[in-house]
């Protein structure tokens, strides 16, 4: 590890990004398997379509668990937006689409960040909910099937947003992947990405910088 | 080979339940102990082990007369079916000779999907092997030259297995016949069922008959929309992203800020 490096994250929020990050992965895949018939052979490839719906049906027992204590974790911080910054920062696309002279300041996570942890958050709760649904059917045929259009629902805006999530944790924007490995990311990208966070941080002497005793 | 259906004519119905027997036994399914119910009807419904049943209902007309009226309860293979829409595995599916819905058991997950979807409530699923059930107009006879066990045991010619066009004549004569209630059930809906009925009565008369039944819109949003618009908004994203990587560039952070010094220096 480099010396300067600024601590973004601790273990426990690492597990739990990754709890519900392979979960849905996993729910993805087996997912697909059911709603095509061609990705059918995803099922075959696990031993068989009746194996393929156990695991989706369970994993998401295991998605539901690491959802609600992400949101728990991640409330504060992500689950309110901030008037007015964050209308501001969302008037200038975060300086993610045009070229914008300063982008406004915002804190530990930005709206779009916050947009995306919202989605998660009541979209998977829904997926949940109409999963428990389908797989038990507790009510009448009537009721029960108005999961599915809800189910496919929430798959669209996941599946997208995930490949949101991915570009911008990945080559979007470079330096924000060791905040979900190391948890240790750099101080030029903490002041690009995370300015007004990196200030008051430093500002209470909270901030962690590797090699360096902890001010404050 | 031209498509076929099954056509049942309730008024030719005495109800002596030999098709529900030969049904029973050509599909190897084995009765279990059930209620007296007050009723010739039984089991009460449709289950994993009982594919079609004779439903028996006492009607008083207007006078205070009572009649009984028959029912034959199956599948009722419809032309566009949610189940097979709804199926994952394919384990639902047409035949493509006459169009019926067959059900293949080797690929059935239990998953369910087509006791939420069907319109009529009639695959039932057992738990005990974690599949679903229903008629598959004995798809294995039919293909080999044979009706339908239920048409074959049927004394009467209440049921009778044919042509499309042929059994479309026949019913539209039969329906002239029994005058001005009569009507035919199952031409109207769903693309056309394989099962249809000749009503002597009122289609609202009948018990448990479902009035106006289609594919549910349920099902339509998920498949025919919300399944292709998955794959577009995902493809959608990842072309964006890679547009947005060329033309914008990537959010980098400046290198120089990797200053402790400068970096305070610079508020």
């Amino acid at each position: 590890m480099k010396k300067g490096l600024i601590k973004a994250t601790d273990a426990f929020e690492r597990v739990v990004h990754w709890a519900l990050a392979i979960s849905c992965m996993i729910l993805f895949i087996t997912g697909l398997g059911m709603m095509f018939h061609s990705f059918n052979f995803i099922g075959t490839v696990m031993g068989g379509m009746r194996i393929l719906k156990y695991v989706h049906n369970f994993t998401g027992i295991f998605f539901a668990v690491s959802l609600a204590v992400a949101v728990r974790m991640w409330w504060k911080e992500a689950g309110k937006f901030e008037m007015p910054e964050d209308i501001d920062w969302m008037k200038a696309a975060g300086g993610y689409l045009w070229h914008v002279e300063k982008v406004p300041e915002v804190g530990k996570y930005n709206p779009g960040q916050k947009a995306f942890f919202l989605a998660v958050a009541v979209f998977g709760a829904i997926m949940f909910v109409t999963g428990i649904l389908m797989w038990f059917q507790p009510f009448s045929p009537g009721l029960i099937v108005l999961s599915y259009p809800l189910h496919a629902l929430g798959f669209v805006i996941l599946f997208a947003f995930f490949f949101v999530h991915l570009y911008l944790g990945t080559v979007g924007s470079p330096g924000s992947a060791p905040a979900m490995f190391s948890g240790w990311v750099t101080r030029a990208w903490a002041k690009k990405q995370h300015p007004r966070w990196l200030r008051e941080m430093e500002e209470s002497g909270r901030l962690e910088v590797y090699g360096e005793e902890k001010k404050g | 080979m031209p498509e076929k259906i099954k056509l049942y004519d309730d008024s030719k119905c005495t109800a002596c339940r030999g098709c529900q027997l030969a049904c029973k036994q050509w599909n190897g399914l084995k009765a279990k102990q059930t209620v007296n119910s007050g009723s010739y009807q039984n089991p009460p419904g449709l289950q994993p082990n009982t594919y079609m049943l004779i439903r028996f209902q006492d009607v008083a007309d207007d006078k205070g007369a009572v009649k009984w009226l028959f029912r034959k309860e199956a599948c009722m293979h419809c032309t566009e079916a949610a189940c097979v829409m709804a199926c994952p595995t394919g384990a639902l599916y047409y035949n493509n000779d006459f169009k019926i819905v067959g059900l293949n058991r080797e690929k059935c997950i239990g998953c369910k999907n087509c006791v939420a979807s069907c319109p009529f409530e009639v695959p039932k699923y057992d738990h005990e092997t974690d599949k679903v059930y229903k008629c598959d107009m004995c798809e294995s006879r039919i293909m080999n030259g044979l009706e339908p066990a239920c048409v074959k045991a049927c004394p009467t010619g209440a049921l009778k297995w044919g042509d499309k066009a042929d059994m479309m004549k026949i019913a539209a004569a039969r329906v002239k016949e029994l005058g001005e209630s009569a009507s035919v059930y199952g031409d109207k809906f769903v693309g056309g069922t394989h099962l249809m009925y000749v009503l002597q009565e009122k289609p609202s008369v009948y018990a448990e008959l479902k009035q106006d039944p289609h594919v549910p819109y349920s099902v339509l949003a998920w498949k025919s929309w919300l399944k292709p618009l998955s794959l577009l908004a995902a493809g959608g994203v990842i072309g964006g992203s890679f547009l947005h990587y060329i033309i914008h560039g990537p959010k980098t952070p400046d290198e120089d800020d990797n200053q402790v010094n400068k970096a305070e220096g610079g508020k």
